[in-house]
């Protein structure tokens, strides 16, 4: 008979989880759940705040034949509600559009030379580029047909309204609720295992820290494959809408909402894991985990309030270097811009120095507290019972 | 051949093990006896490396057990543990695998131990929908899946009924026969006496007792008397020295009699009282060589004042 590796046990382990965990009714409906809530809470109102009211759009000076015709065609085959007058020069136009009586104002020149310029106050809206871009597009056949008209923001937006700010936002909202709600899974699973004393069979030939490790990694792919059907039913639904345009910095945002989720799931839940091995019985199991609850809220509530305000401060410096915030920080310090690349660095390194760290600790604990039965124990007693 | 030498291994204050040392051959039945809290379970897991011994060591085929060794041992613990939610056949597969086998051999086994078993049908429901026998049966069935060299089980017949006893008894019996080395605990001694060839008697960490069932018998010095004197009640032992009574069923008394006893001059006073109906020499069950062993090492001492 064949030895097993540790790879091997570390892989069975993993794979139970998923092969288990993946076909219940509770991640299935967990996962058909949070992405309709995601197109209840963000999709659709992008869709129906551009969809309801009417865009005011005028043609600036002498316009090239058919323009106005193709427009209304592809507002009427989008189905947007198009205002459409016309102003007698670029000076008029801006006038209108700071004043707020205009959305934006389109210059193309009579020729065709060019695809001309989009004049708008802060950004131009998902519809709005979808009507004028593909408008401009269809009228200019030729091999330069498909540039679009340049957009010409009169108040360029601040750093603080831009959709990246909300995208980082948002995923930080959303790595808190998978770090949670899956941590909780490692959390539960450990003290199940305990409960139901079979982790005396499983330990006769896994080591402890293979244990806990094939769990975190188990529950961590289920929780990154429900973030990535998230991230990739949102971007699908707002690209095939055309409706929600996305910022150039998107899949720069999506690498990194990634990226930082592994780290913190495999921090967080690696805590919970060991802690979870103190609890003697699931009802138990939340106060163990306690410490570990709090410092994650602190870092969120501190990464929201804090880092967002000022993402070049001192606390947001700090906190870059703390590997139980840094999985929220670091998101937010690069949507914002305020953070140099050596800094991303080092902070990955400190992170997987700590989640090894917390492994070799943690496991310790955990095989000195897994096979103990009767009541809570108290992490010193786990940790010098180690056998 | 199964070696434990001079195994000793404290939690704080209380010593669970005290220098225990017992060997385990291949091919017979090794009845791990002792008292609650005798050190039955801790000697197991550090078998299994679940508990670090403080001091002696664990030998299979001469060599000191390590975690790849392991991989051809089975365990039962005592408190039983699977995956509640997890469906039978999926659990056989998944610990046969973490013993090496491929994920086909190991589905392969652990169908033919569910049929062995009489639980084919069952194979793909969860096993809290199973009876406790049931669930019992798929616990052994995980000792077994691997074709284990070595089958440690702790107190495996607690809880089953005849029929599972039987059947158990039969599977622990045919793995011997197959070379295996099988160690298993019970309190059911009388079972023991009759399912093993050999015992281990521990009591207070330390091995008090070992060998052969019947090497034991004939090695111990006391011997056992049956003896049924007609209307007598047994009032005919009075003045009798040298002589406990076990028992007392009427006519009938069971006694424990020291070897310097003359067994013609007691059957003489026997039979001067009335008509002697049985006058049967016995070897000592298992349990009394049980209580025997256990109480001599730890003379009148009151429960729990250990």
């Amino acid at each position: 008979m064949s030895n097993v590796s540790r790879p091997r046990a570390i892989r069975l382990v993993a794979q139970r989880e998923v092969m288990e965990r993946g076909r219940s009714k509770g991640y299935v409906l967990s996962l058909a759940f949070t992405v309709v809530l995601m197109l209840v809470g963000f999709i659709l109102p992008a869709m129906l705040v551009n969809q309801q009211s009417t865009l005011h759009l005028a043609l600036v000076g002498a316009t090239p034949e058919g323009l106005e015709a193709s427009l209304v065609a592809t507002s009427g085959s989008l189905g947007v509600a198009l205002d459409l007058s016309s102003v007698p020069d670029r000076a008029a136009a801006e006038t209108a559009v700071r004043a707020g009586d205009l959305d934006a104002a389109l210059i193309v020149p009579v020729d065709l030379s060019s695809a001309g310029q989009l004049i708008v106050l802060e950004d131009a809206g998902g519809a709005l580029q979808a009507v004028v871009n593909q408008a401009v597009i269809g009228l200019r056949a030729g091999p330069a047909a498909s540039e679009a008209p340049v957009v010409n923001a009169l108040k360029p937006p601040t750093a603080e309204s831009t959709t990246a700010i909300i995208f980082a936002n948002a995923g930080i909202i959303l790595m808190f609720i998978g770090i949670f709600s899956y941590g909780s899974w490692v959390l539960t699973g450990v003290v199940e295992e305990k409960q139901s004393r079979v982790v005396e069979v499983v330990l006769s030939t896994v080591r402890p820290r293979d244990l806990l490790m094939g769990k975190v990694l188990g529950i961590g792919l289920l929780a990154l494959a429900q973030l990535v059907v998230l991230v990739a039913v949102g971007i699908g639904f707002a690209t095939a809408t055309g409706r929600v345009v996305l910022p150039p910095t998107t899949l720069g945002a999506v690498v990194q909402l990634l990226t930082w989720f592994i780290l913190g799931f495999a921090l967080y839940s690696t805590a919970m894991g060991f802690l979870g091995s103190l609890a003697s019985r699931t009802e138990e199991a939340s106060t163990a985990s306690m410490p570990v609850t709090l410092t994650a809220t602190t870092a969120y509530i501190l990464s929201i309030v804090v880092v967002t305000q000022d993402p070049s401060g001192l606390l947001a410096h700090i906190m870059t270097f703390f590997p139980p915030a840094a999985p929220m920080v670091v998101p937010l310090r690069v949507a914002l811009d305020a953070i140099e690349p050596w800094e991303i660095v080092v902070s990955i390194g400190l992170m997987l120095a700590a989640i090894w760290a917390l492994f070799v600790v943690g496991a310790r604990v955990y095989s000195g507290a897994v096979l103990q039965t009767g009541s809570r124990m108290r992490l010193r007693d786990a940790w010098r019972a180690r056998s | 051949m199964l070696e434990i030498r001079g195994l000793t291994k404290r939690y704080g204050a209380v010593t669970a093990l005290d220098d225990a040392t017992f060997t385990a051959h291949r091919g017979r039945l090794v009845g791990f006896l002792g008292p609650n809290g005798a050190g039955k379970t801790t000697a197991m897991r550090c078998v299994f490396g679940l508990a670090a011994p403080d001091a002696g060591d664990v030998r299979w085929d001469g060599t000191v057990v390590d975690a790849r060794a392991r991989l051809q041992f089975g365990y039962m613990p005592e408190q039983r543990g699977l995956y509640p939610r997890m469906r039978v056949a999926d659990q056989l597969s998944y610990f046969g695998q973490h013993h090496g086998l491929s994920g086909r051999e190991a589905r392969a086994r652990g169908m033919a131990w569910l049929e062995r078993f009489g639980l084919t049908d069952r194979a793909r429901s969860k096993l809290e929908d199973l009876s406790h026998g049931n669930q019992q049966r798929v616990q052994l069935a995980t000792a077994l899946v691997h074709d284990p060299e070595l089958l440690v089980l702790d107190e495996p017949f607690s809880g089953l009924d005849p029929i599972g006893i039987a059947t158990m008894a039969e599977v622990l019996r045919e793995r011997a026969r197959a070379g295996v080395g099988v160690v298993f605990s019970s309190h059911q001694l009388d079972l023991v006496e009759e399912v093993c060839e050999d015992v281990v008697i521990i009591s207070r960490g330390h091995v008090v007792a070992e060998g052969g069932i019947d090497e034991l018998k004939a090695r111990s010095g006391r011997r056992h008397l049956d003896v049924e004197v007609m209307g007598t009640g047994g009032g005919w032992l009075d003045g009798q020295n040298h002589l406990t009574v076990l028992e007392r069923d009427g006519d009938r008394v069971r006694l424990l009699v020291d070897d310097t006893v003359a067994l013609d001059a007691l059957l003489a006073a026997a039979r001067a009282a009335g008509e002697v109906r049985r006058f049967s020499y016995e070897p000592p069950k298992l349990s009394e060589l049980f209580m025997e062993a256990v109480t001599a090492e730890q003379p009148i001492r009151r429960e729990g004042a250990a």
